[in-house]
């Protein structure tokens, strides 16, 4: 193993965003730096519509995040950054889309869901370091709402906790997606990072 | 352009997920013969190479369940082709029989079982430890820790097994299967062609004089695998200090990360094994040797812990054995626990946990899709039947099921167990029994519990939950589909004309989206006694998007004489739905246009998707 420096990504959406894409994507983008990685994913039932979480670890040999171990954590869906706050180390990085997607007991009107200014609060109680960003509506202006995933990691380049540059995740989008949807993606990778940089 | 899995060439490092890094291991040996039942966390390794068969030079097919796939698996290598067998942990409990014996015969052509392992049960009923399986039958074991030792694993494990003619099991857990990393690729060898069978009754037919002269060749074989696991570059001793430190499989990582992360690098003797069974006692041995004492970091069992033990009695070596003194037997470890037990074990308190407090959120548990054919068989069920009868579940998609407000599993053992426990609930207990099973269960073992239901004339009734695929583990093909993604099943088993083959008296058959006539079907079937079938066949909405491209051309709306009494929204509970104020709401893009719920409330309509 190498002597950098190791960073821990927690990542967590709902079954069918795309969290798996993004996780895959970033990983390797990191690979493509020539730096360590390895990443996990932990799916199993959660295709129907559960949580998905997934890491990519920096420097790092195994591929799980434990509770307060990670530097780094990117929700997909602003509930389930709340639910996954305990992987964050105190101090850490968040960032997060603020589009919910209600679970069912919150459809069903069976259950009240956390408002955003309370899971920006419960954020801010664990670091200082959060950006909450519309992801899908960022996703929707490139072009696909599916692409709000890449503008978060377009956001997560431009905070410059990672050692992967957005040239090199455009590389990886062109070099592992679909021709189709390269062009919307690529633009939603740069709404992300604008966003951050005029932030 | 060829899949770079099948690439002949080395030199290229690709990222892969650990279940494609046994795939191309597999490859680079010069697999002929592949055989599976799909699993979680398994699927992906016969996935990939069903995807990739039209190019692959290997033979592959998906069996009708593990026992019949490790038999399929054994006739190739018997007849001297290199075969892998993949499945899930609880799969090699079905599979166990030929497993035992295939260890006797030994394997000509070279063989390899992948066991995959979920501790922590992110996707399983049980966390059984299948190394005590190897250990039961006799199979060397190898057990990787990073997507680049899955590949060389599978790959030297099989020449090996070519080699000594013997059986080898790989042992993946949940994290080995679904992480992923970087693979350097080495040269493949292209599949030769089979060596074919040389007729050896003594050896390959194990009547019992036989058996008695293979399980001693058996516990030869055993010796000399010794040699290998002494040899094999994936056990290693290293690192100095008076406390020793054993790991296995993914614990190496936590290991690796945890000593790091302490700053304890270069404190322990550490004993790293990758080639974990038959144990390599000469390392063992000296890594033990002048040591206080060792601590055995290994998930679920204490295996390794046990068998140092044994050697350290019988080698007169004095010294403190721990494991599971520590660490728990269940579920899976992390950096930090390692990292814990490593700094407890030099007198240092492991440093307050920094990490933020859990909230009380609303949970998000999986359900069943929008447009799921299985919620309107449970939904009518439970209008014949109420709390009235007794729902004996099995293993799929349809076990969520479970969850309120369908509520329609009572009990499950494993797959195909709806049917006999059922049969065995109605006879002790006065609750009409309705048993539930999906198509790919069926044909994986729930043929002979019906069987046995018809001939001791059980009083049951059995829904089948034919939506035309494996729906759970990732929609792969089983006898009774109609199509896969490769095309049209030409040798399509029709699960009716199985079933009244089986003698079943009485089977209907209906579209479980037309609830009219479901319940009617029920009802019928309510009033009867014996083995009664009701085949509900309509295909996962999933499946049918991408398999038959199919997609309803109309979606659900609620009108605006809805009245909130939000009944749809209770007793339906499809994720499409949500409320809006005082009233339900369908959202159209979630909506897969299965019309359940318009037979349900008269103020939901429906519309052109898009308009």
């Amino acid at each position: 193993m190498s002597d950098i420096t190791p960073i821990r990504i927690i990542m967590t959406g709902v079954g069918g965003q795309g969290t798996l894409t993004a996780t895959t994507l970033l990983a390797k983008s990191v690979l493509a730096e020539g730096l360590p990685v390895t990443s996990g994913e932990i799916h199993g039932m959660a295709q129907r519509g559960g949580v998905v979480e997934s890491t990519v670890l920096i420097g790092c040999q195994s591929p799980k995040i434990g509770h307060g171990e990670a530097d780094i954590l990117m929700g997909f869906e602003p509930l389930e950054t709340m639910r996954a706050l305990p992987y964050l180390r105190k101090g850490g990085l968040v960032l997060s889309s603020t589009e919910f997607l209600p679970p069912l007991s919150v459809s069903m009107g069976k259950q009240e869901n956390v408002k955003l200014e309370e899971v920006q609060a419960r954020v801010a109680q664990c670091t200082d370091k959060a950006h909450f960003l519309p992801c899908q509506e960022m996703g929707l202006e490139a072009g696909a709402i599916q692409a709000g995933n890449i503008a978060l990691i377009g956001a997560l380049v431009a905070t410059g906790a990672v050692p992967v540059g957005k040239d090199t995740i455009a590389a990886t989008i062109e070099a592992n997606m679909p021709a189709k949807i390269v062009a919307v993606n690529l633009k939603a990778l740069d709404l992300g990072f604008a966003a951050m940089v005029g932030a | 352009m060829a899949n770079p899995l099948l690439s002949a060439d080395g030199g290229a490092t690709h990222l892969l997920l650990g279940n494609e890094a046994i795939v191309r291991g597999a490859v680079e040996a010069g697999i002929q013969v592949v055989t599976c039942y799909p699993g979680t966390p398994s699927s992906e390794v016969p996935d990939t190479f069903y995807r990739l068969s039209p190019e692959g030079g290997y033979f592959f097919e998906y069996t009708a369940n593990e026992k019949v796939a490790l038999e399929v698996g054994g006739g190739a290598t018997l007849s001297g082709a290199m075969t892998l067998t993949t499945m899930k942990h609880v799969g090699v409990n079905v599979a166990a029989d030929p497993l035992m014996t295939l260890a006797y015969t030994g394997t000509p052509g070279g063989f390899m079982l992948l066991s995959a392992d979920d501790p922590g049960c992110h996707s399983s009923q049980n966390e059984q430890d299948n190394r005590y399986y190897a250990r039961l039958a006799g199979y060397p074991v190898l057990e990787p820790c990073t997507a680049q030792e899955a590949k060389d694993m599978t790959r030297d494990g099989l020449r090996l097994s070519k080699e000594l003619e013997q059986p080898f099991m790989l042992r993946t857990t949940t994290r080995v299967n679904h992480l992923r990393g970087p693979v350097d690729f080495g040269p493949a060898q292209a599949p030769a062609k089979s060596q074919g069978f040389t007729r050896n009754p003594p050896r390959f037919v194990p009547i019992p004089a036989f058996a008695r002269t293979m399980h001693e060749r058996l516990l030869g074989k055993l010796e000399e695998l010794k040699e290998a696991s002494e040899k094999s570059p994936y056990n290693k001793v290293h690192g100095d200090g008076e406390i020793g430190i054993a790991a296995t499989g993914i614990s190496r990582a936590y290991l690796a990360d945890a000593l790091r992360e302490s700053g304890l690098e270069n404190t322990f003797r550490i004993m790293e094994l990758g080639f974990t069974h038959p144990l390599p006692e000469t390392m063992a041995r000296n890594f033990m040797k002048g040591l206080k004492k060792v601590i055995v970091i290994e998930e679920l069992e204490p295996i390794l812990e046990n068998d140092l033990r044994v050697l350290a009695q019988k080698e007169k070596i004095d010294i403190e054995i721990l494991g599971k003194d520590l660490l728990p037997k269940n579920g899976e470890f992390s950096v930090t626990m390692v990292a814990d037990v490593l700094r407890s074990l030099t007198g240092q308190n492991a440093p307050q946990c920094d990490s933020c407090a859990p909230a009380e959120l609303p949970q998000r548990p999986p359900n069943l899709c929008a447009g799921c054919p299985h919620r309107a068989t449970y939904f009518a069920a439970r209008k014949v039947f109420g709390d009235d009868a007794l729902y004996s579940s099995d293993i799929g998609c349809y076990t969520l099921g479970l969850l309120p407000p369908l509520s329609m599993a009572d009990f499950i053992l494993c797959m195909g167990s709806s049917i006999s426990a059922g049969c065995g609930a109605s006879v002790a207990q006065d609750k009409p029994v309705v048993a539930f099973i999906g198509d790919s269960t069926f044909f994986h073992s729930g043929l002979t519990g019906l069987a046995s239901a018809v001939f001791n004339n059980h009083d049951i009734l059995l829904v089948i939950l034919d939506n035309h695929t494996t729906a759970m583990t990732g929609h792969q093909p089983h006898p009774g589909v109609e199509k896969t993604v490769l095309g049209d099943n030409e040798h399509r088993l029709d699960i009716a004309k199985v079933c009244e083959g089986l003698g079943v008296p009485e089977i209907r058959q209906v579209n479980p989206l037309n609830q009219k006539k479901t319940m009617a079907a029920l009802e019928e079937l309510k009033e009867m006694s014996g083995v009664r079938v009701l085949i509900a066949r309509e295909p996962c909405p999933l499946h049918a998007r991408r398999v038959y491209k199919k997609v309803a051309p109309m979606v659900a709306y609620v009108a605006d004489s809805c009245t909130g009494r939000a009944e749809c929204l209770d007793k339906l509970a499809c994720p499409a739905f949500y409320k809006d104020g005082d009233k339900a709401a369908i959202n159209p893009i979630l909506c897969n246009g299965c019309m359940l719920c318009l037979q349900v409330c008269a103020h939901i309509k429906s519309k052109k998707r898009g308009s």
